[in-house]
């Protein structure tokens, strides 16, 4: 539990031109029936029906990366139950649309749960044997669903069982959707979504952990769902298995991706868009599905980003060039206020092999807070396996570890962030697709306190948290000097931008350890001596720095404490100047 | 010309619009393709005479493609964009349950193939008639031939997967029981299943002297027909008129597959010992040749789809108009209107119009262009 | 019963591990699992009905015009749809980019082709009954092509450079190898093996676009059960996955036999995600 206090929020945030395009939509959907012809208004309350299902799969698909193709089985669900409720239980339609809200929830769960186990494309098959279950079990239960021969859908009360009258509740209820997946997107949940889809690793670091979030996000989405297919049953006035083919599901799928992935504007354009498209040339009809493919192919081939990438005008101003990365370390101490330390990370006797090679042997280390303590050694002498050891990713066979006396599980990256251990990587790990300042605010996801409920429904706590959050990122970006590129798309940054972009993410959590590993590869002479200044700020202030390294005048200058790893084992220790001269050092790494 | 005179005349000039939901591509897609030829050729020899009192018929097709979904989008295109004023079809059980409910709020009268049962209801849907069988006819007609001129007992019933088939067979396994027959066996087969085997052993195995098929699917028609050769297996399968579509011919293993095969069939479409059809329905097939191919088709297909177009215009003729009220007022009362297909007779309390008498058994293996030689036993 | 649910078991399984094969063949080539293997089994039977049946070219030139056609068609889908998402960093593209491909290849078929189920002619009308050559063809097809594949690898150098690629990537190409060549080679053998797939089972399965979204799913379970990349595998999870199938489609009927199939495959598949003789998940960090 971290006990740093946010500083008080500023009127920070994001601007309300944001908002302009979906109040356009919006507009533009009420505005509609005004035209007077019923039959736009039954394609428009089907475009709003399937956006419902598709805001929901959007954080499933888009934002988690799960690749869920077979989600017409929720639909159907979610039609039954309040078909088969309203009709043969008489309840009233919109309770039985709660009802199969709850349904579609549980089995969103139900469905979801394989992706924590399989990889991408075998998860996605099972989605669609899923798809195929639920549509032979509605054919086969007879006495339920009426088997082949469906059941009327439920009949909306007045004034919402004419065209205009459903089609204003099905907008609504749309609208909802949006404002609801819109929060969700733009807080700790959606960051950490994307976080988990792009860059797993940088995420558990950060204490994100995936199957109770992935779950969370099943849940939402199953309910959307479900919704959808009650409100889909009324509009059909009357189900049977065969409305539910293998082609919605496709449509759903592939409205999100030809939307853009991590954006929730895209996918709805992208919905409306394939739902009106086989309407505007009866021909078409016949080769709807052959269309939407192909628009797929399209996309992934020529702008894999999809319709955000291309409503995307901010990404492509240019960025100035001959940028330097500026630190001001003297802001550190507003940041890591928190990072007081008593006691140390201590690494007893650890060993870890894999297979028959054994990275490191009987290793023992000691990091104070406060000190920067340099870890080197040749390639393949198990500096990293050690950081992962540390962090969780790798689970020794022996040995223990312990922070501040309390011993430390291996194992479990995720609670790393909690205990106080935050860290960089050898290659950034970092989302592209993302902006540097939500990069940043990965890192403090275990700051915010906002259940998911309070997020989608923006209640007072959820708005604090945010903007604390973004206060605080900002903070970091202007220690390391990146307070200007705050909003650009994290993957036009430069390598070296975006190794401090990492240590941005990692001060976050105000860590009483800080692991770096390799941060001055690939940087230039000065930006090293930068970075150097920057580390001993961050020691200063009180942090632990374990600093893996090549460059060893960085080592010998910054570092208080250095270790010498050699094919696992340790081979020495002391201060710079003990190991600079230390006669086995020289032989096996420095040289003279 | 007065105003008034100029918006009667321009109205009384307005071609008739009829919209036609049919399945012509995707599953079940051969009835609708029978349907069409008859629709088409119906449409323009009305033309070609010049109309209805001048009125052309205009034709406005949408393929649902057997989909629920696109057939809800079309007709509601059919009803507000396109303003059609009537519509014949859709040509799926499937379809036709999420559509009625639409057109029945609009009141577009609507006359359509669809057999299952629930689709007629004079109170909850007053402007839809039928101008086929019900499903109920159908049965009726299997029942009493697997009974009484079979003379068996023991019966097996399949159906496939679709809305169709299950209701189907629920319907006819019901019946037989009422009639005091035994259902040793029932199944329900996914029409695309490769082999048919199992089912066809586990109704052997039950005792079965007869099975009773009710599926539009002709490929799992002659896979049935075929297993049931390759087990040596000597039972009559008699139900769905789909039995005897010429495509099953190319299906076949062998051509002897074909025999003691019996399904529904049609007296106006049936041709008797001496190979003569009714003569009405001699004289239409005289029409069609050489415009209109029924060698893979069945021509009870194309004599309603011809029948439906005719009917429509006859409603607005009687009616004296193209509104509604007009042209459902006209159907209402219909009595023995001669089409090819058969003679159909509507009340205001009965919309299934089909005359019961009609429908017979054929032979299925006995087609002569899109025509079917009466099962032994019919005279 | 017990002779025909053997008869029918062997024979779809058969086919269901010929897929899974064309799956490993495309995985071994370019580390991509594609959407379009099922699809270009379907293509074997559709090209076969059109070749033989419908334009009237004699049987075994036929099949070689078909295994033609689709190895064709797998080029293609190497050009289009894996070539250019290789270079991407998303790893995800691909899924997208042949299940877009897959669902082109399916929709023409039946817009062309039909949308009803077509004869497939009888080939070489040998056997009857369980021993018709419905049943046995699909078996030797499968015998033929592991057999194949086993000298293939083993005794050419073709063989031996695909084995390559497959093996380790940067060593081939550093060792000189044209790997986009033997790439394009390797999806064009795909797709013979699966229009052999589908040529084979033409009898049993019929020349229907449906056979794809099948195919692709029931192919798709030997892969998962026997390993990714595992041949060996691939047809033991085949013909038991077709054993299975069949035998429940005698107990219990169609409609629950798939459900049965399906569950016991996701089933299997959480307990050993790598496949139940596949290989240990690789280092992540």
């Amino acid at each position: 539990m971290s006990d740093v206090v946010l500083a008080p929020p500023r009127a920070a945030g994001r601007s309300w031109s944001g908002a302009v395009p979906y109040a356009l939509v919006l507009l533009a959907a009420l505005a509609l029936p005004l035209l007077g012809e019923d039959y736009w208004t039954v394609i428009a309350t089907r475009a709003a029906i399937y956006w419902v299902l598709v805001s929901g799969l959007n954080l499933v698909v888009g934002f988690a990366g799960q690749l869920a193709i077979g989600y017409g089985a929720l639909l159907t669900l979610g039609a039954y139950t309040s078909s088969v409720l309203v009709e043969k239980a008489g309840v009233n339609p919109f309770v039985a649309l709660v009802a199969a809200a709850a349904v579609g929830a549980v089995a969103g769960v139900v469905v979801g749960l394989p992706a924590l186990r399989l990889r991408t494309f075998y998860f996605a098959m099972t989605t669609l044997g899923f798809a195929t279950i639920v549509t032979q079990v509605a054919l086969a239960w007879t006495g339920v669903t009426g088997g082949g021969i469906g059941v009327p859908g439920p009949e909306m009360p007045a004034p919402f069982n004419s065209t205009t009258g459903f089609y204003v509740l099905c907008v609504a209820i749309a609208a909802a959707c949006t404002a609801m997946t819109l929060n969700a997107a733009h807080s700790r949940f959606g960051r950490s979504l994307v976080a988990i889809r792009d860059a797993e690793v940088a995420a558990e670091a950060s204490g994100i952990a995936k199957a109770p979030l992935l779950m969370l996000v099943f849940l939402f989405s199953g309910a959307l769902a479900a919704i959808a297919g009650g409100l889909f049953a009324s509009l059909q006035s009357y189900i049977t298995p065969d409305a539910f083919t293998f082609d919605l599901s496709v449509l759903f799928f592939i409205a999100i991706l030809i939307g853009g992935r991590g954006s929730v504007l895209g996918p709805l354009l992208a919905t409306v868009i394939l739902t009106v498209l086989p309407e505007i040339a009866a021909p078409l009809v016949a080769w709807s599905t052959f269309l939407y493919a192909a628009l797929l192919l399209a996309i992934v081939l020529v702008v894999p980003g999809g319709i955000a990438d291309v409503l995307d005008f901010a990404s492509r101003r240019a960025l100035p060039l001959g940028r330097a990365v500026l630190p001001r370390p003297a802001l550190l101490p507003a940041l890591l206020s928190g990072a007081k330390g008593q006691g140390a990370l201590t690494l007893r006797g650890v060993a870890l092999s894999f297979g028959a090679v054994r990275a490191i042997d009987n290793l023992d280390l000691d990091l104070h807070p406060g000190e920067v303590h340099g870890l080197i050694g040749p390639n393949g002498s198990g500096k990293t396996t050690t950081l992962n050891a540390i962090c969780g990713f790798a689970v020794p066979q022996s040995g223990t570890a312990a922070v501040r006396g309390a011993a430390l599980p291996m194992g479990n990256p995720a609670l790393r962030a909690s205990a106080g251990i935050a860290r960089t990587f050898q290659t950034p790990r970092i989302v592209g697709e993302a902006s540097v300042i939500d990069n940043v605010m990965v890192g403090g996801t275990t700051l915010g306190h906002a259940t998911l409920g309070e997020t989608l429904l923006c209640l007072p706590r959820h708005r604090r948290d945010e903007a604390a959050l973004r206060h605080r990122a900002l903070l970091a970006l202007r220690i390391v000097g990146l307070e200007p590129l705050a909003d650009v798309r994290a993957d036009r940054l430069q390598h070296s931008e975006l190794r401090f972009v990492e240590i941005a993410r990692a001060l976050m959590p105000s860590p009483a350890f800080l692991l770096l590993d390799e941060p001055a590869a690939g940087l230039s002479a000065d930006e090293i001596g930068r970075l150097g200044e920057l580390v001993t700020a961050v020691a200063r202030a009180g942090t632990g720095v374990l600093l893996v390294e090549h460059h060893a005048d960085l080592i010998f200058a910054v570092c208080d404490r250095v270790t010498v790893l050699n094919l696992g084992q340790v081979l020495a220790t002391g201060t710079p100047a003990e190991v600079r001269a230390h006669r086995d050092v020289v032989e096996a790494y420095l040289g003279r | 010309m007065a105003q008034g005179q100029t918006g009667q005349v321009a109205a009384a000039l307005e071609p008739i619009r009829i919209g036609w939901l049919a399945a012509l591509t995707g599953p079940s897609s051969a009835p609708a393709i029978g349907f069409n030829r008859g629709v088409v050729f119906a449409v323009d020899e009305i033309n070609t005479g010049g109309g209805l009192m001048g009125r052309k018929v205009e034709l406005i097709t949408r393929d649902t493609q057997g989909d629920p979904t696109k057939a809800v989008n079309a007709t509601q295109e059919l009803i507000s964009r396109a303003k059609v004023h009537a519509i014949w079809g859709p040509t799926n059980s499937g379809e036709a349950l999420a559509t009625t409910p639409i057109m029945a709020r609009t009141k577009m009268p609507c006359v359509h193939p669809c057999v299952v049962d629930s689709l007629i209801d004079t109170t909850k849907f007053p402007s839809a008639f039928r101008m086929a069988p019900s499903n109920g006819q159908w049965d009726d007609a299997v029942r009493g031939y697997v009974q009484k001129q079979l003379g068996v007992k023991d019966v097996a019933v399949f159906g496939d997967t679709t809305g169709y088939g299950t209701s189907a067979v629920a319907a006819s396994v019901a019946a037989l029981g009422k009639d005091g027959a035994n259902v040793v066996n029932q199944s329900l087969i996914d029409a695309t299943q490769p082999d048919v085997t199992p089912d066809m052993l586990r109704a052997k195995n039950a005792g079965a002297k007869a099975i009773v098929v009710w599926s539009v699917s002709v490929g799992m028609l002659s896979r049935l027909m075929n297993v049931r050769a390759a087990l040596g297996w000597d039972v009559p399968i008699v139900g769905h008129p789909s039995l005897g579509s010429g495509e099953i011919r190319g299906l076949l293993e062998k051509p002897g597959n074909w025999d003691k095969v019996f399904m529904i069939g049609y007296r106006s479409c049936s041709y008797d010992d001496a190979g003569k059809l009714p003569a009405r329905s001699a004289e239409f097939v005289g029409k069609l040749k050489g415009k209109v191919d029924l060698t893979d088709s069945s021509l009870w297909w194309v004599a309603c789809g011809y029948d439906a177009i005719r009917l429509i215009v006859n409603g607005v003729e009687r009616g004296g108009g193209s509104t509604p009220d007009a042209i459902i007022g006209a159907w209402n009362q219909t009595t023995k209107y001669p089409g090819i297909y058969g003679d159909y007779t509507f009340t205001p309390t009965e919309h299934n119009g089909y005359p019961h008498g009609d429908v017979v058994m054929s032979r299925s293996n006995s087609q002569k262009e899109g025509t079917f030689a009466l099962a032994p036993g019919y005279s | 019963m017990i002779a025909s649910i053997i008869a029918s078991g062997l024979a779809l399984g058969a086919v269901y591990a010929l897929i899974g094969i064309t799956y490993n063949v495309m995985y071994s080539a370019s580390r991509v699992m594609s959407f379009t293997s099922g699809q270009l089994g379907m293509l074997g039977g559709v090209f076969g009905a059109l070749f033989i049946a419908r334009l009237g070219i004699p049987s075994v030139a036929g099949l070689v015009l078909t295994l033609a056609a689709c190895a064709a068609v797998g080029v293609l889908t190497e050009v289009i749809a894996v070539r250019p998402v290789l270079a991407a960093l998303d790893k995800h593209l691909y899924v997208l980019s042949t299940l877009a491909a897959a669902l082109m290849i399916q929709q023409l078929a039946a817009i062309e082709w039909s949308t009803e189920p077509q004869p497939f002619p009888r080939l070489l009308g040998l056997g009857s009954g369980i021993f018709d050559e419905k049943f046995w063809l699909p078996v030797l097809a499968c015998a033929v092509v592991i057999l194949g594949l086993e000298w293939m690898y083993r005794r050419t150098l073709v063989g031996r450079a695909f084995v390559a690629i497959s093996e380790d990537n940067f060593a081939a190409r550093a060792l000189g190898l044209p790997e986009r060549r033997l790439r394009m080679a390797s999806y064009a053998l795909a797709g013979a093996v699966a229009g052999l797939a589908g040529f084979s089972s033409g009898q049993l399965l019929l020349a229907f676009f449906a056979n794809g979204a099948m195919l692709n799913f029931y192919g798709f379970v030997p892969v998962a059960l026997g390993g990714l990349g595992n041949n060996r595998g691939a047809v033991v999870g085949g013909l038991a996955l077709g054993l299975f199938q069949q035998a429940a489609n005698f107990i219990v009927g169609g409609v629950f036999a798939s459900v049965a199939v399906f569950a016991v495959f996701i089933v299997v598949l959480l307990a050993a995600p790598q496949g139940l003789f596949g290989a240990p998940a690789v280092r992540r960090v």
